[in-house]
């Protein structure tokens, strides 16, 4: 057996992004800690996904948002080897500043143009009260942030519908309505788990028939269901 | 030495696998590698790899990709074999770029068409597909990765991802094409698109003083297995200098675990190799 030609083999990097509103409304009705809850408990279900495609490394990281932006978990983190500290909230929604941080890790280098492409979760409840549309742009400025799956999870009726749609930018995929938390379990579960296993595929498509944008095809969405007797945001 | 006649300077291998991915869903290989003539051996050679889109909306990309190594390989070999004046070389030139690109394609739709009648799409796949389009040949779409290599030039033409690398005697890497930069995140140009002939990249390089020693097509799934684009590039001289120390049979009988082990440890994706190599001397 002559020696396998070429340097080290490795799998490709799918770098997985939470975008978390921790703005003062969110500590009302207990909205955090239901977040905190949802992420908690999605996180095993992520690892079995990672576990059923070991060809893509899911690298998990976080990134909080209120008075300014901080990353929350700012090591690209194996996510079996991740564990989510509570987040906390207090102050206004700068959203903006949220974005550009994410947007500087997106450029290449650090990240690699052979990886997957990488998912970005956005959640708030309210309106941004930074320059939103600065950090937007610098997000689509980077080529991986242009061709990131973007979802964005409302949470509750104050959420700004139209900021998250331009963060989504495809007519195809609206914002996810969390009501209760109940239903935003169901939807951090979805992208934790659905959106994770078709990213991490390594299908590709075709550039011009991609019109949608969608460059990792969305798979169905839950069951929103209609508004409830149990919605308390 | 195993070459049918003394004229041969180049011969041909290679391997498809299927992806660890694959492997684990089910999925049949969608690569396809192709060369003419059959004996893998002459003074002139025509190589082929194509990589068949894995989305769901392209239920027959595997298909396609067979169809489109085949009638490259078979276009490409009668478009060189078949030049009246070879000798001139910018005719020669002219022709490849501007002719060549759209026959493929043509050709490549032809083939599908036929397909298409024999084996109408099932409901399916015509749901895979998306009934709104009319183009049923985008349930067939792939790329292609096209080298013949003759007497007195190499031509290199490419449409979508993958990679071309040529190896000096030296062992320098080299690429024949320029970088397309919208082959990224998943998505390649393809032969089901309109105006796909447009979107080819293509190189003549007049064979001058020196030629070059190894010429390696790939699948994206095999550059995306390596950490980095070094550890991909360093496959041609490593191969090169495994034929110089125990020749192409040695890498004949290497590649098929080669390929495997690349995709379970690397990207999952089905991986395509094809080598064109021209010394006699080391060969065989």
């Amino acid at each position: 057996m002559s020696m396998r030609p070429g340097g080290e083999l490795a799998t490709r990097p799918l770098h997985f992004i939470w975008i978390a509103d921790c703005s003062g409304s969110m500590a009302i009705d207990g909205k955090i800690q239901s977040l905190n809850t949802a992420i908690k408990e999605a996180i095993p279900h992520m690892q079995d996904v990672a576990d059923e495609n070991p060809n893509a490394q899911v690298l998990v990281r976080a990134v909080r948002f209120s008075d300014g932006a901080q990353w929350h978990v700012s090591q690209a983190t194996d996510i079996a080897d991740f564990k989510w500290e509570d987040l906390d909230a207090g102050g206004v929604t700068a959203m903006g500043k949220a974005l550009s941080i994410v947007a500087d890790q997106l450029k290449i280098p650090p990240m690699d143009e052979r990886a997957l492409p990488p998912v970005l979760v956005l959640i708030s409840d309210g309106q941004p009260t930074d320059d939103f549309a600065g950090g937007l742009q610098a997000l689509m400025n980077e080529p991986w942030g242009r061709k990131a799956v973007r979802i964005a999870i409302a949470i509750g009726e104050d959420a700004d519908q139209e900021v998250l749609k331009k963060f989504i930018a495809n007519p195809e995929l609206r914002p996810l309505q969390a009501n209760n938390p109940e239903s935003l379990i169901k939807y951090i579960r979805w992208v934790s788990t659905a959106v994770l296993k078709s990213a991490s595929s390594p299908a590709s498509q075709s550039a011009a028939a991609s019109t949608s944008g969608l460059n990792v095809p969305i798979p169905a969405l839950p069951d929103a269901g209609g508004p409830s007797a149990d919605d308390v945001w | 030495m195993n070459l049918e006649n003394d004229t041969a300077r180049w011969q041909a291998a290679g391997q498809s696998v299927r992806g660890a991915a694959h492997e684990r869903s089910g999925m049949p290989n969608q690569d396809a590698i192709c060369w003419r003539p059959d004996s893998g051996a002459g003074s002139s050679l025509v190589l082929a790899v194509a990589d068949g889109h894995g989305s769901s909306r392209y239920p027959r990309s595997h298909t396609g990709a067979s169809l489109a190594v085949e009638t490259a390989t078979q276009l490409v070999h009668d478009f060189v074999t078949g030049q009246a004046d070879a000798e001139n070389l910018s005719l020669v030139k002219r022709a490849a770029e501007e002719w060549l690109p759209r026959a493929i394609v043509r050709a490549w739709r032809e083939a599908v068409g036929e397909h298409i009648n024999a084996n109408p799409l099932s409901e399916i796949e015509l749901d895979a597909l998306g009934r709104t389009n009319g183009d049923l040949t985008k349930a067939y779409g792939a790329t292609i990765v096209t080298v013949a290599v003759a007497e007195r030039f190499v031509l290199y033409l490419q449409l979508g991802d993958g990679e071309i690398m040529t190896v000096s005697d030296q062992g320098a890497v080299s690429k024949p094409l320029v970088k397309d930069e919208r082959l990224f995140a998943n998505e390649t140009t393809s032969l089901c698109t309109a105006d796909a002939w447009s979107d080819f990249r293509v190189s003549f390089q007049p064979i001058t003083n020196e030629q070059p020693a190894l010429i390696l097509l790939a699948t994206d799934g095999y550059p995306n297995s390596f950490r980095d684009e070094a550890g991909f590039l360093k496959v041609g001289p490593d191969i090169l200098t495994t034929i110089r120390a125990e020749g192409l049979d040695r890498v004949k009988d290497n590649l098929e675990t080669w390929l495997t082990d690349s995709t379970h440890a690397g990207s999952g994706d089905d991986v395509t190799l094809g080598i064109l190599c021209s010394f006699v001397p080391f060969c065989g």
